[in-house]
């Protein structure tokens, strides 16, 4: 019987799709991608028409800036994503990095070069430690990140005895402070390189197709060859680097490496990191990514907070907006979906 | 018989308890004193609560991260009311649990009608009812709270049992009643052991889903209410820290994540625990910071428990059906 099913499927996917078919152009048109930019243009009119502050080099550049940080957070997310699972101690690893960076170059006296490599050393460890632990116990990423962001949180703390470090070297806050061509910030640049890194890597590399079938159905990917469990440990490092790497920018920009600028446990990262991902629609169940996508959201997100701080609307509804625009985000994804699919246009 | 009580979850946790009370009390006589038990049963009465919001949506399988939001917004309402509208506390506190009931079914409807997974939903309205909190208060406490709710949030009732035990007393019993004896609670089990079927045994999973969360809103706004009585001031940070030990409790006290299985007695145990942990590295002078570690530790160490325990009945039940 099942077999029967069995055949049936691989028959039917043989056959090309019904309905219409799209060149790349429409295709393009119809993609998530797309929506994200329109939303941008959109909102970056409305915001430079209310606000002609908007448009003024330094707000460009604060905007720059901010967002090269919000999107490395939701990369660092996204690639745990990918693989199914998701990973809370996002904020928790990337402030342990930083620190330990501020603490290399403060304590140890360290150039900043090795005390940078160092941090995102620990950071990828941290990460590392997380997979191996989701690997060995069977258990879902939820529950051990939610363990280890307290742990990790707790440790650092501990060690540092919330103290900042504020003795970076000036080169390091230099780079953070930096004006390419007046409005370019460099960080921006480093975020956009590490995302054509990440798309390579998912698009072109056999290792970023592994990971996505990993994701997609890990039954089938352990059984076509791959080691899941590998993959799983492989994401959570990269996470972790990549966490680092936000908190280093943090670091950059303020001058110091603050144990509190991630809030309690970290908690502040969380919705940034989830939202660019799921703007830029990376499936939560794993198995699809969009680097393009998790750019674009990183950076709608940044923009509508800043323009909204602009149009003083109150920082301190911020939070309330953020919410809904990620409840806006999932369920305008959903309409999408079930229209695409209900017009066969998928 | 013995062996049925071995096989309780709370059974584990309660041990571990009485035997932390044993030795603590051991080591250090101040431990057992009057005061000091009062601050414990004060600190376990309203983190209980905290864990009980939780332990609600574990039991349908599901996670909510607002518990913390929706606790501070019960918070801030109950305490500005009080100040800015002059409103008595008992009416004050019947609104600010409606708040509390509002926002718990706000989740429950999102997540029961659009399908998206609770993470999201929660993590949504984390950041909305967080920024609704800070919006009305922008970020200042409310300090004028009466002189009944001081009281109440302080007093002791008999010996070193303060008042504020009832309603933790209270809201333990309605659950479990609720939980194991109601068939409104076998539904909620139910749909967290394995919804397809309780969906096919006629459970309507989606009401099943809103009235989980609505009763974990309720039990969060229940015990923001009574932080705000215990601090005696409306806090807008109350239940910040809230989300690691909503999980911590329930899962030392033996419940499985995937759902359809919790204890209130375990929860209970896991909240003394917690609390006691809490306590000695206060009473040995050991860095508060520590604080976090162990209760990430503590969350470790239980999953692999349940999860050893869980592995090893399928394994029984496998050998059993053969």
């Amino acid at each position: 019987m099942s077999q029967i099913e069995n055949e049936n499927k691989t028959g039917s996917s043989a056959i090309p799709k019904q309905g219409r078919r799209f060149d790349p152009i429409q295709r393009f048109l119809l993609s998530n991608e797309f929506g994200l930019i329109v939303l941008i243009v959109v909102f970056a009119i409305i915001f430079s028409t209310v606000s002609p502050m908007f448009l003024s080099k330094f707000s460009l550049y604060a905007l720059g800036r901010t967002s090269a940080v919000n999107i490395m957070i939701g990369f660092s997310m996204m690639i745990v994503i990918v693989t199914g699972g998701l990973n809370l101690a996002v904020g928790a690893i990337g402030v342990c990095a930083a620190m330990a960076g501020g603490w290399l170059m403060q304590a140890v006296g360290l150039h900043w070069l090795p005390a940078l490599m160092g941090g995102l050393a620990i950071g990828g460890l941290l990460g590392a430690v997380n997979g191996v632990l989701i690997v060995r116990s069977g258990l879902h990423s939820f529950v051990i990140t939610l363990a280890t962001m307290s742990i990790m949180f707790g440790v650092m703390i501990f060690l540092t005895q919330a103290e900042s470090y504020r003795e970076i070297s000036p080169a390091f806050t230099a780079f953070g402070r930096m004006k390419l061509w007046g409005v370019i910030p460099p960080m921006l640049l480093v975020t956009i390189g590490i995302g054509i890194l990440l798309w390579v890597l998912f698009v072109y590399s056999s290792l970023g197709r592994q990971i996505l079938a990993a994701g997609a159905s890990p039954a089938a990917a352990e059984l076509s060859g791959i080691h899941v469990d590998r993959m799983i440990v492989w994401c959570h490092g990269l996470s972790g680097v990549l966490a680092g790497v936000a908190g280093f920018m943090l670091v950059s920009r303020t001058g110091a490496a603050i144990p509190s600028m991630a809030g309690q446990l970290g908690q502040d990262w969380l919705l940034p990191a989830f939202l660019a991902p799921v703007l830029g629609g990376t499936l939560l169940t794993g198995g699809r990514v969009s680097v393009l996508g998790t750019l674009l959201g990183g950076f709608l997100v940044t923009m509508l907070t800043s323009g909204l701080l602009l149009m003083q609307v109150g920082a301190f509804w911020m939070q309330t907006y953020l919410g809904l625009l990620l409840l806006l985000a999932v369920l305008l994804d959903l309409a999408r979906r079930s229209y695409l699919s209900r017009n066969k246009l998928v | 018989m013995k062996r049925e009580f071995l096989k309780q979850d709370w059974f584990g946790p309660f041990i571990v308890t009485l035997l932390a009370i044993v030795i603590v009390g051991a080591l250090k006589p101040s431990f057992l004193s009057p005061f000091n038990i009062q601050i414990l049963l004060l600190a376990i009465s309203v983190n209980a609560l905290v864990a009980f919001s939780q332990m609600v949506i574990i039991a349908i399988g599901q996670m909510n991260l607002s518990v913390g939001a929706i606790g501070g917004l019960a918070a801030i309402s109950f305490a500005g009311m009080m100040e800015i509208w002059g409103l008595p506390w008992p009416l004050a506190a019947v609104l600010s649990l409606g708040i509390g009931l509002f926002a718990g079914l706000t989740n429950g409807l999102l997540c029961a009608y659009t399908g998206i997974s609770a993470f999201v939903i929660t993590l949504a309205t984390l950041s909305v009812f967080k920024g609704i909190n800070l919006g009305i208060t922008e970020a200042q406490p409310f300090y004028d709270v009466p002189e009944v709710v001081k009281w109440l949030g302080n007093a002791t009732m008999v010996g070193p049992i303060p008042w504020l035990v009832v309603p933790f007393a209270l809201s333990a019993i309605a659950l479990w009643y609720l939980l194991f004896r109601l068939p409104l609670g076998r539904s909620v089990l139910a749909v967290g052991g394995n919804t397809h079927a309780a969906e096919l045994s006629g459970i309507s999973v989606p009401w099943i889903v809103v009235f989980a969360h609505s009763v974990s809103g309720l039990l969060a706004a229940l015990a923001g209410i009574m932080l705000v009585a215990r601090l005696q001031l409306g806090q807008p940070s109350i239940g910040d820290d809230w989300l690691i030990l909503s999980f911590a409790a329930p899962i030392i006290g033996g419940a499985i994540l995937t759902g359809g299985r919790v204890s209130v007695g375990g929860t209970c145990c896991g909240v003394a625990i917690v609390a006691i942990i809490t306590q000695v590295l206060v009473l040995f002078n050991i860095d508060p910071f520590l604080v976090q570690v162990v209760l990430g530790g503590l969350i470790l160490w239980a999953v692999s428990v349940n999860r050893i325990r869980e592995v090893r009945e399928q394994r029984k039940a496998a050998a059993g059906a053969s």
